[in-house]
């Protein structure tokens, strides 16, 4: 269980941080960068762990942190899907916010050291992949060979899109694979749905661990791939997603079984989701 | 009453024998003589569960609304109240009549199994179960409006002489006095919704006070909120209530729902009737406020 | 021992109301549930200390229905929480029964432990006294002592009184129990006076490796019988003493407003409704099924207990007839060998 780090005594009460810049990922996503007032962070992040962020008069909302870059900033990329996230796509850089966390289990960073990763994404799952995939980035050498199966309904709805095909591919031993749904005009790369691309490209099994994140109809078909493929349930990551309200295992909504998404998880392995009813 | 419970059980295992519906509605006992509850019959082994007694007060015509984006052919028993139920969710668009197969039961006046469980419960100082259940003293349809098969000999309206009278001493009230009145009684509401849940023309897919964009009432029990919640859904029932009276018996703190529901029910039969909701169903027809007529009273433009 | 003679409850309850806000069992009009005593109107309420107990629990003392959490102001550029309303005020809950009681332990384990620690509850909790009542008489829908409760020893109490005919038994037994009793003063005698003993329950239960047999019936098709008449209405999680699931909202006008939190129920289709629109409990029968797995499983594999109390009040108050105690023998009499 994390500690909680934010700057306030009650867990349900907000630090305020100020959006210091906005980047519009796709026509329905946009990257936040969030800084504590006067600089800093408002808590540490590890990989997969999350934040509330609070709209403050209009709602809050659970997100993975894309990514920490040290005490400069957090990063959340968020869709627009609902009410408070319509009104959250509306502001400018200069805007003040409440985020408070941090909240989750975060990755398994330690355990995957000396790994081959695989990690499998569609959509905006690929923002709390993203957390992990820069930390395996960032400590190069403490893992094996990376790679990255990223698909979208099509290029517009790709995210993080320089990383995706500027940087990513560039790094030491890595692989990246995109696909979009459906064929397009411009679009000369590989067109089918993640799982089906996955076992095209048939990644081995031995000595990987592969992270898995995305919409659950998605999650649930790469499951079915990976252990077709002859991945064990112990090889296979995923970081869920259930409606939350507090953060901090009390409202008991996000539940699956008796693990809460938002204090056990977001992050499970196969093996301990087997163990729980399939309600996602 | 034994002999409507045989005829019901002989009715539902025809039903269910010739597969002319997959599931029959009815009631079954409880662990007490008092505790009828629904039950839904789906294989013929079930049917000598069924049975109907004078604490089968439940309105069936509400689990329709589970199986309403199904196929499912279904068989259901309705008393007066309940298949006038059955009108609204036809009138509403809710269910196929194809669908039903109705038993219509003409009710003799009930006995409500809830008032009964909570004298028995230890957590009341005194008894308050009549010989009737309140909802049933104001009824004004006990034969069933709507039926493919009918059982029992026809019953009587149970309403007294004057049918609104607890509205005309409200309405009598001083504008204060009324106001008080409401307050007292709204803010003992905890909004668990319940009356809306057994509402029958409560059918809306997302319901109103579900609504998050925007959010028209807020979910705090503070007395705006209460007030706006029972007012706005009361508006939401006019020309629509059917007078099943579930609302008002199922509410664990005893507001009078029915109050506010019949004093809609005179109004609308006074500006826009004579007009009882869900007594016949004509395919097409709608509730006096689903539809504009030129001559609607505007006097109070 | 010490007694308190029924005489002097009135007197009792008047003293110790001077420094706390004391809530009691009461019948009120038509409604019954626990109540400031110094909101008691002589006629029209009835104290129900001596009745079995109340329809609406007492939990809302430490976790009320309508919660504020805190106040804030700005908009866009300039935002800034103003007040945290956390609510340390003394409090007593005066005569629950021992199913209340053990509610209130759960609560104690959700909002206090595992990772974080409800500073909203805490405040409330660590200043509220708690009274409890020892019950001899089970009540028809009783069934505590299947949950693995005992009814004449309520947990979690700051003070136990027991029925002893014309008094009240005064048994402190913490520092804020001693808190009381000093309070009391000379309205405690010192007297001998037996309680009684525990009578029958009359609702056989039987919980017995119930959890453990839940973990395999999942996809049984026993929920989709028992949840068919449910009406989702939820009167079960509010009148439930151990229910706790809320959600919080905001209410905002122009540049101010505040969060609250509000009793939420498992049963409301929009409970696990994501904005995205996916909701993995859209039916009625799933959301029957994660409240019962909730109450009979989930909890005492994270707790260590059920989260069912055994009160009976969710068997009173169910419009449909639905009874825990039932799909407790029920599962336990299941034989699940056959249903693979």
């Amino acid at each position: 269980m994390s500690e909680h780090k934010c700057n306030c005594e009650n867990p349900l009460v907000p630090g305020i941080v100020e959006v210091i810049d906005i980047k519009d990922e796709t026509p329905d996503v946009k990257s936040f960068f969030v800084r504590s007032i006067g600089g800093g962070v408002p808590f540490d992040v590890m990989p997969g762990q999350l934040g509330m962020v609070s709209l403050l008069p209009v709602g809050e909302g659970m997100y993975s942190v894309s990514w920490q870059e040290e005490q400069e900033y957090l990063h959340f990329a968020i869709k627009r899907v609902g009410l408070m996230t319509n009104e959250l796509h509306r502001i400018e850089v200069g805007h003040q916010l409440g985020v408070r966390g941090p909240y989750g289990n975060g990755f398994p960073v330690e355990e995957c050291k000396g790994k081959d990763m695989l990690f499998i994404a569609g959509g905006i799952g690929l923002a709390p992949l993203r957390s992990f995939i820069k930390y395996c980035f960032k400590h190069r050498q403490d893992y094996g060979k990376i790679q990255i199966i990223y698909g979208s309904r099509s290029y517009a709805d790709l995210c993080f899109k320089d990383e995706l095909f500027e940087k990513w591919p560039q790094e030491k031993d890595t692989e990246v694979y995109t696909t979009i749904d459906n064929p397009e005009e411009g679009w000369d790369g590989h067109v089918g749905f993640v799982p089906a691309y996955l076992e095209e490209i048939n990644p081995a099994a031995t000595g990987k661990i592969a992270v898995v994140c995305g919409p659950p109809v998605m999650i649930k078909f790469v499951l079915q791939s990976l252990e077709k493929m002859g991945y064990t349930d112990e090889q296979v990551i995923s970081t869920l997603e259930m409606r939350m309200k507090c953060g901090i295992g009390k409202c008991g909504r996000c539940n699956v079984g008796s693990e809460y998404i938002c204090l056990d998880g977001p992050v499970f392995t196969l093996a301990q989701l087997k163990q729980l009813p399939p309600e996602w | 009453m034994t002999d409507i419970t045989l005829k019901i059980r002989e009715i539902a295992t025809r039903l269910l024998q010739n597969g002319q519906v997959d599931i029959f509605m009815g009631w079954e006992k409880g662990q007490e003589e008092y505790t009828t509850r629904p039950f839904f019959a789906r294989r013929v082994e079930d049917v000598d569960k069924l049975i109907f007694n004078e604490y089968s007060i439940h309105n069936l015509s509400n689990d329709l609304l589970k199986y309403r984006d199904g196929q499912e052919k279904i068989g259901i028993v309705v008393k007066g109240c309940d298949s006038r139920g059955i009108v609204r969710l036809l009138q509403d668009g809710q269910i196929k009549r194809e669908r039903l197969y109705i038993i219509g039961v003409a009710c003799p006046g009930m006995k409500d199994p809830l008032q009964a469980v909570k004298d028995n419960s230890g957590f009341f100082p005194a008894a308050t179960s009549t010989e009737l259940a309140k909802k049933c003293g104001d009824c004004i349809e006990p034969n069933p409006v709507i039926y493919d098969e009918l059982i029992g000999d026809k019953q009587t309206p149970r309403v007294g002489e004057e049918r609104f009278k607890q509205v005309k001493d409200i309405e009598n009230m001083s504008d204060d006095q009324r106001y008080q009145f409401f307050e007292d009684v709204f803010s003992r509401c905890i909004r668990c919704y319940a009356c809306r849940q057994v509402c029958v023309a409560c059918n809306c897919r997302t319901c109103i006070f579900d609504e998050m964009k925007p959010q028209w009432v807020g979910r705090e029990t503070s007395i705006s909120d209460n007030f706006m919640y029972h007012l706005v859904r009361a508006s939401h029932m006019a020309g629509r209530c059917i007078e099943c009276g579930e609302c008002e018996r199922v509410c664990p703190v005893n507001i009078p729902l029915m109050l506010i529901n019949q004093k809609l029910i005179k109004d609308v039969n006074k500006f826009f009737g004579p007009y009882e909701a869900g007594m016949v169903y004509i395919e097409g027809a709608k509730p006096p406020l689903s539809s504009y007529q030129e001559n609607d009273p505007d006097n109070f433009l | 021992m010490q007694i308190l003679s029924k005489s002097k409850i009135k007197d009792a309850l008047n003293q110790l109301s001077q420094n706390a806000e004391l809530f009691i069992p009461l019948a009120r009009g038509e409604e019954s549930g626990f109540y400031p005593w110094n909101s008691y109107q002589e006629g029209s309420d009835r104290l129900m200390l001596d009745a079995l107990n109340v329809l609406l629990p007492p939990k809302s003392v430490v976790f009320p229905q309508t919660e504020r959490m805190y106040s804030f102001t700005g908009n866009g550029t300039a935002v800034e929480i103003k007040e945290t309303f956390e609510s340390p005020q003394p409090r007593i809950i005066f005569g629950l029964r021992g199913c209340d009681a053990a509610a209130i332990a759960c609560f104690d384990d959700v909002f206090l432990t595992m990772g974080f620690v409800d500073s909203f509850y805490q405040a409330r909790r660590d200043n509220t006294t708690i009274v409890a009542h020892a019950c001899y008489q089970p009540g028809d829908n009783c069934f505590c002592e299947a949950m693995g409760i005992n009814p004449t020893e309520p947990v979690n109490a700051d003070v136990i009184i027991r029925d002893a005919g014309d008094a009240y038994i005064w048994e402190s037994k913490t520092d804020k129990g001693e808190k009381l009793s000093a309070a009391l003063g000379s309205l405690l005698e010192n007297k001998e006076a037996k309680a009684p003993g525990l009578q029958p329950f009359k609702q056989k239960a039987n919980y017995e490796g119930v959890a453990e047999k839940l973990k395999d019936m999942f996809e049984d098709p026993m929920w989709e019988e028992l949840a068919s008449t449910c009406q989702t209405c939820g009167i079960c999680t509010y009148v439930c003493p151990s229910c706790y699931c809320f959600d919080i909202q905001v209410k905002s006008w122009g540049d101010e407003g505040y969060r609250f939190r509000c009793y939420d129920s498992c049963m409301y289709s929009e409970y696990t409704l994501m904005a995205g629109g996916h909701n993995p409990r859209s039916h009625e029968q799933e959301r029957f099924r994660n409240r019962f797995l909730h109450k009979l499983q989930f909890f005492s594999e994270r707790y260590g207990k059920p989260l069912c109390t055994g009160c009976g009040r969710c068997i009173v108050a169910c419009p449909v007839g639905i009874n825990i105690v039932q799909i407790i023998n029920q599962v336990k009499e299941a034989d699940t060998s056959v249903r693979a």
